[in-house]
């Protein structure tokens, strides 16, 4: 009785192995892609991604998408004037943003993107971000800060969470 | 075994087996989904939840595939029954944490299954795979 317990808990254990090896063989890019935080647009929201040949166009025509930036990549933008936007409501932003973030939630856009684009020269870097995983916010405001004639939108797709993972700091706003 | 024991036993496999097979197909179909779906119950740090994504429905598949042909059914409803509790022991902690997130079983990205609804039908579920392996065993005995 013991002897079939045990081989009925081997076979479990063998058809869930199979069941991995199976998914991560079908899926290894994008899990490759996950934990080098090499993930894109394209497989998130079902667009295509900027490829190499028309993110050296740019300069001569404005990008259709923003371009994916990872989280390694966000300090030196920032140290170079990039500009972090927080595209997830208010009450998300007053319980945590990423330092030096600015609140402008896609639902309030009509409103605010007067104010921001006269604040705001065209020339400076954005980087918008929401609550990662293909949370559509952070692409469709990065999509009107472009059509708003900004030059330089990046989306950080990881989002408040891949940061808040990283173990890097949150700042949360007083109530 | 009777012969209603027996019906019993090929309905209860078959409804396990393609309820999972059924589950892991549609999740396997659109893993990003399912990452984000898995992501939202906040317990995964951010890889993690690709990686289960990439690999939870294949097993759910298999297994309900295996049921379905009447082959290794034991193993497969053990491993269906630990799975089920794994689920339910998550939805637990989105009930206790007053979370309103799609539970993400079936249909990842549409619809929203409450954790509470979830949770009840994971009992059923739950039931359904050890019941189904009750009635194996006692085939075999």
């Amino acid at each position: 009785m013991k002897t079939i317990t045990r081989r009925i808990w081997f076979e479990a254990g063998i058809i869930f192995a199979l069941g991995v090896v199976v998914g991560l063989s079908i899926n290894i890019q994008l899990v490759l892609d996950a934990f080098s935080g090499r993930l894109t647009l394209e497989s998130s929201h079902g667009v295509e991604s900027p490829s190499p040949s028309r993110m050296n166009d740019q300069a001569l025509e404005p990008a259709l998408f923003p371009i994916p930036v990872l989280l390694a990549d966000i300090r030196e933008l920032q140290r170079t004037g990039a500009l972090l936007v927080d595209a997830r409501t208010a009450e998300s932003y007053d319980e945590g943003h990423l330092p030096g973030a600015l609140s402008l939630p896609l639902g309030e856009l009509d409103d605010r993107l007067g104010p921001f684009v006269n604040e705001f020269p065209k020339e400076t870097t954005l980087i918008i971000y929401c609550s990662g995983f293909g949370c559509p916010d952070s692409f469709d405001v990065g999509v009107r800060l472009l059509e708003a004639g900004y030059g330089d939108v990046r989306v950080y797709e990881g989002g408040f969470p891949e940061w808040r993972d990283a173990g890097l700091p949150v700042i949360k706003e007083a109530p | 075994m009777s012969r209603s024991g027996l019906y019993l036993y090929h309905f209860c496999r078959l409804l396990l087996g393609g309820l999972f097979l059924y589950a892991g197909v549609v999740k396997a179909n659109d893993v990003s989904a399912f990452a984000r779906d898995v992501a939202n119950y906040q317990l995964l740090p951010y890889a993690w939840n690709y990686l289960v994504a990439a690999t939870f429905p294949y097993v759910e598949a298999i297994a309900g595939l295996l049921l379905i042909l009447n082959f290794r059914v034991r193993p497969a409803a053990l491993l269906l029954a630990v799975m089920t509790l794994v689920f339910m022991l998550a939805l637990g902690t989105v009930v206790v944490r007053g979370m309103n997130i799609d539970c993400g079983c079936f249909n990842p990205g549409q619809g929203h299954t409450s954790a509470a609804l979830a949770l009840l039908r994971d009992v059923g579920i739950l039931l359904l795979a050890l019941l189904t392996l009750r009635l194996r065993g006692r085939m075999l005995s």
